[in-house]
């Protein structure tokens, strides 16, 4: 039997119909086609049967994991976003936060340093021993200041 | 929790479960977890036909629900509400893969007027001849040739109990095309158990 004969929103309607989501009018209209046209009734009869079968027999699954380490997997993430979660919310630390705002002037400083040099009549040497320097890094600021003496 | 009590995990009902885990109790979670995993990992595993997507979403499921735990009310059972996380995660890492898009023949097929309009009808007897086990594997393996566009619609209406609006909310479509889709995928299912059933029979 086909049910290529009724429009696709009869078709449609039947199925609301079978789910019981028809208002009370539109289930009526249904009620009327399904007790006079057999194909209706056979293509309610199949929809609502299928749906029931499906209910009946949802497949199942097994966790393809043992008990122990599927939970394992579980605690590990809840602590990883706990963690997570905890960095996030903590405050970042102040303490030379300041120094971002000097690093455009210590650009200018190196700059202005290096064409001082350049200018100079001689090469300037500084013997090995004469010269020391020392660096500070902060990384969570993004900052690297070298002195150079 | 009292110390007693902890010898009463096997026995408690979910709800009492779910009260000790809201407290913090990370063995009453733990549980849950034993008593409800395979039922997640299912319905993960039946939306996105792939074990290894299911084994990590119904973990990333279980991470949600102890994070949300606060908010659960018993407004529904505790398995309900853990399957709507796992199929909302679901539902978003299919977003994330853009698998909702026309991925098949068949989905053309359905958005150009649809090709269950030719199929005969079919009657569906679940008793006839299949041992529950059989029939639920059979299910499975028909519902795995559906479209995941098809399968998700079919899924969230046949097993999770959710209405038409409710779905079109939840994929982002139109109640139509919920409809549609819905038709579709049991007019295929309905065949193709009866196909099923006629190769076993031969």
């Amino acid at each position: 039997m086909k049910a290529n004969f009724m429009s696709d929103r009869q078709l449609l309607e039947i199925m609301a119909y079978s789910d019981g989501e028809l208002d009370a009018p539109r289930r009526h209209a249904v009620e009327k086609l399904i007790a006079e046209d057999p194909s209706a009734a056979a293509l309610h009869q199949e929809l609502t049967a299928c749906a029931n079968l499906l209910r009946a027999h949802e497949p199942l699954g097994t966790v393809p994991e043992t008990r122990e380490f599927y939970w394992s997997q579980i605690q590990r993430r809840i602590a990883a976003e706990e963690h997570a979660a905890t960095r996030a919310k903590a405050p970042k630390a102040p303490a030379l936060g300041w120094l971002r705002w000097l690093a455009p002037a210590i650009g200018v400083a190196a700059l202005a340093l290096v064409v001082t040099y350049q200018q100079r009549p001689g090469p300037t040497i500084l013997a090995v021993g004469e010269a020391s320097s020392m660096t500070f890094t902060s990384e969570a600021d993004g900052v690297t200041i070298s002195w150079i003496n | 929790m009292p110390a007693s009590l902890k010898n009463d995990y096997l026995s408690a009902p979910d709800d009492a479960l779910v009260g000790w885990a809201q407290k913090g109790d990370t063995e009453a979670f733990e549980q849950l977890v034993f008593r409800h995993r395979d039922k997640i990992y299912a319905r993960a595993m039946m939306m996105m036909r792939n074990e290894q997507e299911a084994l990590d979403l119904s973990q990333e499921a279980w991470v949600k629900s102890w994070q949300r735990l606060h908010q659960f009310q018993g407004d529904s059972s505790f398995a309900t509400w853990m399957t709507r996380i796992v199929i909302n995660l679901c539902l978003d890492q299919i977003r994330r893969q853009k698998k909702m898009r026309a991925e098949s023949f068949e989905q053309i097929e359905e958005d150009l007027g649809g090709v269950e309009r030719q199929m005969a009808v079919e009657h569906v007897n679940p008793t006839e001849g299949l041992e529950k086990d059989e029939l639920r594997k059979r299910i499975d393996e028909a519902m795995a040739k559906l479209t995941e566009a098809h399968r998700t619609v079919l899924v969230m209406h046949e097993f999770q109990g959710l209405e038409y609006k409710e779905i079109a909310k939840r994929v982002d479509i139109s109640i139509g095309t919920v409809m549609s889709r819905l038709f579709y995928a049991r007019r295929r299912m309905a065949s193709l158990l009866q196909g099923l059933r006629r190769e076993r029979s031969e």
